[in-house]
């Protein structure tokens, strides 16, 4: 068809339908990631009770969390210089983080059951990217628990902060942590990609690195060199709490790196689409 | 001893199971690691900050404590709670009532079955982590050490009880996830997993101190590190024996209980 | 035209652990891990032109579920080529999903715990499909395969035959060029069998659907499909249509009769018919015979002048007898063996 055309034409419209079929993508996939959801809501929902306390149960793990850290700072003003609300946003934004993946995102901890049982081959099956299926897969409940208090504690702790609150600041803080929530879900994805190549129903894969994020609770500046590197580098949970935090209390020396979270985040989210790809191609189902 | 047969077996098998799932297993425990090892910088930086000792802890007491509390978690993992509820909920449970055993009995073979394996496992990690942050306290005679093994085996008991209570609730409800979250979370608090009962407020710590959990981390810790005196020693481990008895003893109520409920709804 | 779907050397190895028992295996396998491959599909070459239906036969194991996991995309193949529909399934596997339909019998595509419509309108949404179009497809199947009834009822909650009734719904209602079933009546009762086979027939004959259909029940292959590719150890070892298969390898034919009298002289009747092959019990007489040598009336001609007949019927070896005899290796059908025609069946025993 495009034979007749001038050659150069055609590539602007080749360009064009590319871009618009992929703009159309995104947008299909946005609402069929929040169609599923959808629907994975309204099945829980069916559990009143399980939903009640699957959500207080998480408010227990940190007020649990949270009282470690209070019953330290009652006996001593600070930890290597960090003050008592530092540490609380630091701790508060790891489990708002956490809380965003398990409400929208808790999909991504099914992933090796479904891989293990070949479950995994009905997402395989339908036209829409596996990856918005496996977010969309689960809803956890106990992830509105994890918001709400999380959310409870940024609140007091940025009141504590010495600075005034302009409405570009309050916007920063914003993208910082939706860049926090896409960083957290972008390594939850990652993680869950290495089922396609540790086969086992209980792939811990996910829960190690998850783990991983306890380092992130308190200022990077306690740990040696290697593990500031681990949190930093290898899986950047510091830029889900530690980096954040100093730009937003102002902690000169460190609050340049808290600018480059969205940066991070749009790495991070490339970095685990890109691992979940060449999982899938390992992908051998089940019972051949 | 041929009554005791079937249980060793039980246990057998189940260690088996742990090694089929190594991978799972290894990673769980460096997962849980990672936890000491926060706590261990955590808790090295507030010592260099403040000298001599806190809370009546001196830096080596203190990597002494985080370390225990770190080998008694490591006990019975949240494992063992799933697969119990796991088979209540999908039913298997009526295929255990037919079988000629006792089945608190049998699950509590289950879940020893693993446990040599999770304490050489954590007690090696430990050791570990202690040459590197330059050694930890250790029970400063064989008494003590010796009493301290016997309170983990209590602890570890109450611990069995508790969780075997906890799966019982599987047989009512659906919300078996959310209460195993919630145990652990109410546990870790007044237990003193995360951090020593006396950095606590009094009101704080007497809650602790009628509740089952301070003997399930905090008493082998204390008498290991001989924060108790003699008679306090005997009392913590008297109290022990009290809680492991009593919360077996409610296990075998509720399974009793459960029992009429599956077989009035035919399971 | 190319074929709808064309394989060449389609290969696909998976890596087996392999384990010893016991608890001294369990704790050797926790340090030294062993593995060897296993080849489940073996070079297999496969063309199906639009409109044909095939069945895809096999014992368990022999690379049947591989080969459709490869057609789907669900599978990467370890070598050779393969394109349905003018994609290479593995690689747009999103767009290759369009055009396909697919039902596993032992595992339901429906969300489990929302009301079976609500997976049906989420299929639509998923698939794209045109509103009317939808509304069409939705009513006409809802009748064919009477779902109405648990439309709105939880998959979870529905039974086996209402579920896959379902799930062969979902797997069409896109218009998909080609469906694969896998074992689609697997469990299932009779009524619901029949339901679904006539449903899928009517598809193949009025929309010229091409089907894939692996089964173990030979039930589905004689009512759906005309051709027939029988894998075994991951390769084909035929492929043609189902009448060769039968004249082929099913020559053989067993006429019954039943006697007024004992039969008096067998010599004279094996005397009269030298190439069949007769037995007698009493009342019965048996005269097995290549259909090929001999027209059943011919036999029937030889024998009734000689006995007394009351009453006589033809028995012709069935496609599952067939089949089991090839599973079973005792009839081979590798090129250049000869067809072996004795029947797996023992013949009527030994004379009065």
């Amino acid at each position: 068809m495009a034979v007749e055309m001038h050659p150069n034409r055609s590539i602007v419209d080749a360009l064009g339908a590319d871009l618009r079929a992929r703009a159309h993508g995104a947008r299909r996939g946005v609402y069929l990631y929040f169609r599923c959801l959808g629907q994975q809501m309204k099945a829980i929902m069916a559990y009143e009770t399980d939903f009640i306390v699957l959500l207080l149960s998480a408010v227990l793990v940190q007020l649990a969390g949270f009282a470690v850290i209070w019953a330290i700072f009652q006996r001593i003003p600070s930890v290597n210089g960090w003050t008592f609300w530092q540490v609380v946003m630091m701790y508060a934004l790891i489990f708002v983080t956490e809380g965003v993946g398990s409400l929208f995102f808790e999909g991504t901890w099914r992933l090796s059951s479904l891989v293990y049982t070949g479950q995994f081959d009905q997402m395989l099956l339908r036209p829409v990217s596996p990856i918005v299926q496996v977010l969309a897969g689960a809803v956890g409940f106990n992830g509105l628990g994890n918001l709400v208090t999380g959310f409870v504690l940024i609140g007091i702790a940025v009141t504590n902060v010495p600075v005034e609150w302009t409405p570009g600041r309050l916007l920063m803080l914003a993208i910082l942590i939706v860049s926090a929530s896409v960083i957290r879900v972008a390594i939850n994805l990652a993680s869950a990609a290495s089922t396609f190549w540790i086969r086992s129903p209980w792939s811990m894969v996910p829960m190690f690195v998850h783990r991983l994020g306890d380092f992130a609770k308190y200022p990077i500046t306690i740990y040696s060199y290697a593990v500031q590197a681990l949190i930093v580098v290898a899986v950047p949970f510091a830029f889900v709490s530690f980096f954040p935090t100093a730009w937003v209390f102002g902690v000169d020396a460190w609050s340049l790196p808290g600018l480059l979270t969205p940066l991070v985040a749009i790495y991070a989210v490339l970095m685990s689409v890109w691992l979940f790809r060449v999982g899938l191609r390992r992908y051998e189902s089940s019972g051949h | 001893m041929s009554g005791l047969r079937k249980y060793v077996s039980f246990a057998r098998t189940s260690l088996e199971i742990t090694f089929v799932y190594r991978a799972g297993f290894v990673l769980n425990m460096i997962g849980t690691i990672f936890y000491v090892v926060a706590m261990f910088y955590l808790w090295q930086t507030v010592f260099l900050g403040n000298p001599g000792s806190l809370g009546g802890f001196t830096w080596p007491e203190m990597k002494a404590y985080i370390l225990v509390s770190f080998l008694l978690s490591s006990l019975l993992t949240w494992y063992d709670e799933w697969v119990m509820s796991q088979d209540i909920r999908e039913g298997y449970v009526a295929v255990d009532l037919a079988r000629p055993f006792d089945f608190q009995a049998s699950r509590f073979a289950r879940a020893m079955g693993p446990i040599i394996f999770e304490a050489t496992s954590a007690v090696g990690v430990a050791a570990v982590v202690a040459l590197v942050f330059g050694g930890a306290a250790l029970p400063a005679d064989p008494g003590r050490a010796a009493l301290f093994v016997v309170s983990c085996a209590l602890a570890t008991i109450i611990k069995f009880g508790l969780v075997y209570c906890v799966s019982m609730t599987a047989f009512w409800t659906t919300s078996i996830e959310g209460i195993m979250v919630g145990r652990s979370a109410i546990q870790n608090i007044f237990s003193g997993a995360l951090i020593p009962l006396v950095f606590f407020p009094d009101w704080l710590q007497s809650v602790a101190a009628v509740l089952p959990f301070q003997a399930m981390i905090s008493t082998p810790a204390l008498v290991y590190l001989g924060k108790l005196d003699a008679q306090s020693t005997a009392v913590a481990i008297g109290v022990q024996v009290v809680w492991a008895v009593g919360l077996l003893f409610l296990g075998r109520l509720a399974f009793r209980q459960a029992v009429k409920v599956v077989t009035i709804h035919g399971g | 035209m190319p074929p709808l779907i064309e394989a060449h050397g389609l290969t696909k190895k998976f890596r087996q652990a392999v384990k010893e028992p016991g608890l001294a295996g369990a704790l050797k396998h926790f340090f030294v891990r062993q593995y060897r491959d296993k080849l489940a599909v073996d070079h297999i070459d496969l063309a199906i032109e639009p409109g044909e239906s095939v069945a895809y036969l096999g014992p368990n194991g022999a690379g049947k579920s591989t080969t459709i996991k490869m057609l789907t995309g669900i599978l990467v193949p370890s070598s050779g080529s393969l394109i349905v529909n003018g994609l290479v399934p593995y690689e747009k596997r999103q767009r290759n999903a369009r055009n396909i339909g697919v039902v596993f019998g032992q595992r339901t595509q429906l969300w489990w715990d929302i009301p079976v419509v609500e997976s049906f309108n989420l299929a639509r949404d998923m698939y794209e499909i045109p509103a009317d179009r939808y509304k069409k497809n939705l009513g006409e199947f809802t009748e064919m395969l009477g779902l109405a009834e648990f439309m709105n009822v939880p998959a979870a909650k529905i039974s086996l035959g209402q579920r896959m009734r379902a799930d062969l719904c979902m797997a069409l209602l896109h218009d998909p060029r080609i469906l694969y079933l896998d074992e689609p009546t697997i469990g299932l009762d009779i009524a619901v069998k029949d339901s679904i086979r006539k449903f899928v027939r009517a598809r193949v004959e009025e929309y010229g659907t091409t089907v894939m259909l692996t089964t173990h029940d030979l039930g589905d292959i004689e009512d759906i499909c005309r051709r027939i590719v029988i894998i075994d150890n991951g390769k084909i070892i035929h492929d043609g249509d189902l009448a060769t298969l039968k004249d082929t390898y099913a020559r053989d034919r067993v006429i019954h009769f039943q006697l007024a009298r004992p039969a008096e002289s067998m010599a004279a009747i094996c005397q009269k018919l030298p190439a069949c092959e007769v037995a007698s019990d009493g009342l019965r007489l048996s005269v097995r015979f290549d259909r090929f040598e001999h027209a059943a009336g011919e036999i029937a001609g030889a024998v009734m002048p000689l006995v007394e007949v009351i009453d006589f019927r033809i028995d012709e070896p069935e496609v599952e007898d067939l089949i089991r005899r090839v599973y079973l290796g005792q009839l081979s059908l590798a090129p250049g063996d000869e067809p072996e025609l004795r029947s797996a069946k023992p013949a009527v025993v030994a004379e009065a």
